[in-house]
């Protein structure tokens, strides 16, 4: 997705503004004039002066390119299917994962991608991702003693 | 027991070689498979090195990178995609060759050229860091403010693309480092109250976000390329090298030279090592007609500068604690978990761990030229792995790297909102590694910046009253002048754009 850089320069200055308002509730440093707010202030007076630069060089390419390039993958349904996968996919872990435990959620999460990133073929995938979900769990809860979290499975199990 | 007997022991243990060797055949395939880049491989790495000990750690991602951009070639020369960023330069001429016949030779000579451009790297690290460290002892934070403005205003104006884009990317890192506790005055900056966020935005998380997640994410979005290996097998890979690369002997010398200097600048890796190699290749030749066509000379050129560039991008890595590359910038994080604080006192408190790195740089281009033989071998296995399957497991290995960090779901928030950040940022060309370089380097810069401003009153003279960080900071402003100078000139000259 390609936007006009006058664009994603406002986008900048706007983030810079917000930031720099924010920064007026960091208290100072005793006996000093400046304090943690410096620093973050200089990086903001940076993004506002990009972000200029970048919106004068997006309106003056405005007759000739659009402000948002709605073609390439976002006119197509596979591809959008899949960079929704792979977002809703992480947020989807991070929600269920502590309840469901690691190996259901990732054992669907992987099936789903798979199958999706495949065009179909259910049944190796779901090999595939067995597999793959059994020894990551064996590795990482095993070798390198990451407590993955056991979610329904701790019923099973104990 | 002296420090280097010391690191030889540390290397040469059964542990550390078996886990060079894993790394070795993680880095050959990563790199060999398009879209798998070599700082994805380090990325991909660190969540397991994480927990071993620093010299096998640092072992497994020197190798594992190593043989990635030597690996890169391979898909370059066979299927016309590059294999890592770092091949791209001369993949016309490589996959010309394939065309005529002449796969063998071109692989036989980017394997060699590779392991020398590697060895002549590690022998650049191996001289010349030692001595750096002991001039860099005097450094005070005046020094390391300057040192940090001019590593960081290289990585925006050296990167490929728009400079202003390249700042802006900058900015964006350096605010990501300003999130958390502060160093000055212990106030927990842009956190929200949220606990987690107080302890800033964990930079393991960070790398994979960016890295690997941003490129699963173009995957996703950009599939439909098949790939197709040829059907040529390729066997005799080293028949007829010997008199080619002898011939040339004088353009792998300068590859080596450019490359090393090219990685030790701060910001610059193999990947513009090599664009620039060839470029100068081809302004020297006898036969510039001839690049393009399938012509060996910059292949040999530029094979050996991305290879030499691994081993000088460490130099200030491991000297200042200043990433010469986006490898290095996650090698630097990897330093400091470890408790091995990149910066000239490593040198004194673990010296052995110093040459230990230097003997794993050696031993890895070593390990190459069997490694990469079999590579080559066994390239269209490879190539016909399908990677429908792979990124999504790779997605998830991103997942529980992520998580593996700090044992909570909030790592996986992190590689999710900067992994789509990043993909944002690409898609629009903004280049990715001013940003890492601004969340690694952050905490230093602003560290060194306040102290220094504490130390002269406020005064910016103060930051130009020692010699050192004068020369310095008059570089650095040099720099921006001429940049903005230029890019002023051209504005005005009518015409100009930003991109």
């Amino acid at each position: 997705m390609r936007v006009n850089d006058a664009l994603t320069g406002a986008v900048l200055v706007l983030f810079a503004l917000a930031m720099l308002a924010y920064t007026v509730t960091f208290p100072g440093l005793p006996g000093q004039d400046y304090g943690p707010a410096l620093f973050p202030r200089l990086i903001g007076i940076g993004m506002i002066l990009t972000g200029a630069i970048l919106i004068a060089g997006g309106l003056r390419r405005r007759g000739t390119e659009p402000l948002v390039d709605g073609t390439g993958w976002l006119r197509q349904r596979p591809a959008l299917l899949r960079f929704g996968a792979v977002i809703g996919g992480l947020v989807v872990y991070m929600l269920v994962s502590d309840i469901l435990g690691f190996i259901p959620t990732a054992l669907g999460l992987l099936f789903g991608w798979l199958v999706l990133f495949r065009g179909g073929k259910p049944v190796s995938s779901l090999v595939i991702a067995l597999l793959t979900v059994l020894v990551v769990d064996y590795a990482f809860t095993r070798f390198l003693l990451v407590p993955l979290p056991l979610g329904v499975l701790q019923a099973v199990i104990y | 027991m002296g420090p280097i007997e010391q690191a030889f022991a540390l290397v040469f243990d059964p542990y550390v070689l078996g886990v060079m060797l894993l790394s070795a055949l993680f880095g050959l395939i990563v790199g060999s498979l398009p879209g798998l880049t070599a700082t994805m491989a380090t990325a991909l790495l660190v969540p397991i090195t994480f927990f071993m000990a620093p010299v096998p750690a640092i072992a497994a991602i020197v190798t594992a990178v190593a043989m990635a951009i030597f690996a890169g070639d391979i898909a370059g020369a066979l299927l016309r995609i590059p294999g890592t960023p770092a091949s791209a330069a001369y993949v016309e001429d490589a996959y010309r060759m394939t065309q005529q016949g002449q796969a063998e030779l071109a692989l036989g000579a980017s394997l060699v050229t590779s392991a020398i451009g590697g060895l002549f790297g590690a022998t650049v690290l191996a001289f010349s860091a030692p001595a750096l460290a002991e001039f860099a002892l005097r450094f005070s934070s005046f020094e390391y403010f300057w040192l940090a403005c001019f590593g960081l205003s290289c990585a925006v104006f050296i990167s490929t693309g728009s400079p202003v884009k390249g700042i802006a990317s900058l900015l964006i890192g350096l605010f990501i480092a300003t999130i958390g506790i502060d160093g000055t005055a212990g106030y927990p900056r842009f956190s929200f109250g949220n606990v987690e966020l107080m302890g800033g935005v964990s930079f393991i998380p960070a790398m994979i976000g960016m890295f690997a997640v941003g490129e699963l994410l173009r995957y996703a979005t950009h599939t439909g390329i098949r790939i197709e290996p040829p059907r040529q097998a390729i066997v005799h890979v080293f028949r007829g090298l010997g008199p080619v690369l002898w011939r040339y002997r004088a353009n792998i010398m300068r590859g080596n030279l450019i490359g090393t200097a090219i990685g030790i600048l701060p910001g610059a890796g193999a990947d513009i090592a090599a664009w620039i190699s060839y470029a100068v290749a081809k302004r020297f030749s006898k036969e510039p007609a001839k690049f393009g066509t399938g012509h060996i000379e910059g292949l040999v050129d530029a094979g050996a500068a991305n290879n030499s560039a691994l081993g000088g991008a460490w130099v200030p890595a491991l000297v200042f604690g200043i990433p010469g590359d986006s490898i290095t910038a996650i090698v630097i994080g990897v330093l400091y978990m470890k408790n091995m604080n990149p910066g000239p006192t490593v040198m004194l408190h673990a010296p052995e761990l110093l040459y230990a790195v230097f003997i794993t740089f050696f031993v890895a281009n070593l390990m190459m030229i069997p490694l990469g033989y079999g590579a080559i071998r066994l390239a269209r296995q490879i190539l016909h792995v399908p990677r429908d399957v792979l990124m999504p497991i790779i997605l998830l290995f991103c997942i529980v790297g992520a998580f593996a960090i700090n044992n909570t779901v909030f790592g996986v928030g992190i590689i999710l909102v900067l992994g789509l950040l990043a993909f944002v940022m690409e898609e629009n060309g903004f280049p990715i590694a001013p940003a890492i370089l601004g969340i690694v380097l952050g905490p230093l810069l602003e560290d060194n910046f306040m102290s220094s401003m504490i130390k002269a009153d406020g005064r910016l003279l103060g930051f130009f009253e020692r010699p050192i960080a004068a020369i310095l900071g008059l570089v650095t402003l040099a720099i921006w002048g001429w940049v903005i100078g230029s890019a002023g000139w051209r504005a005005l000259a009518g015409g100009g754009t930003s991109r």
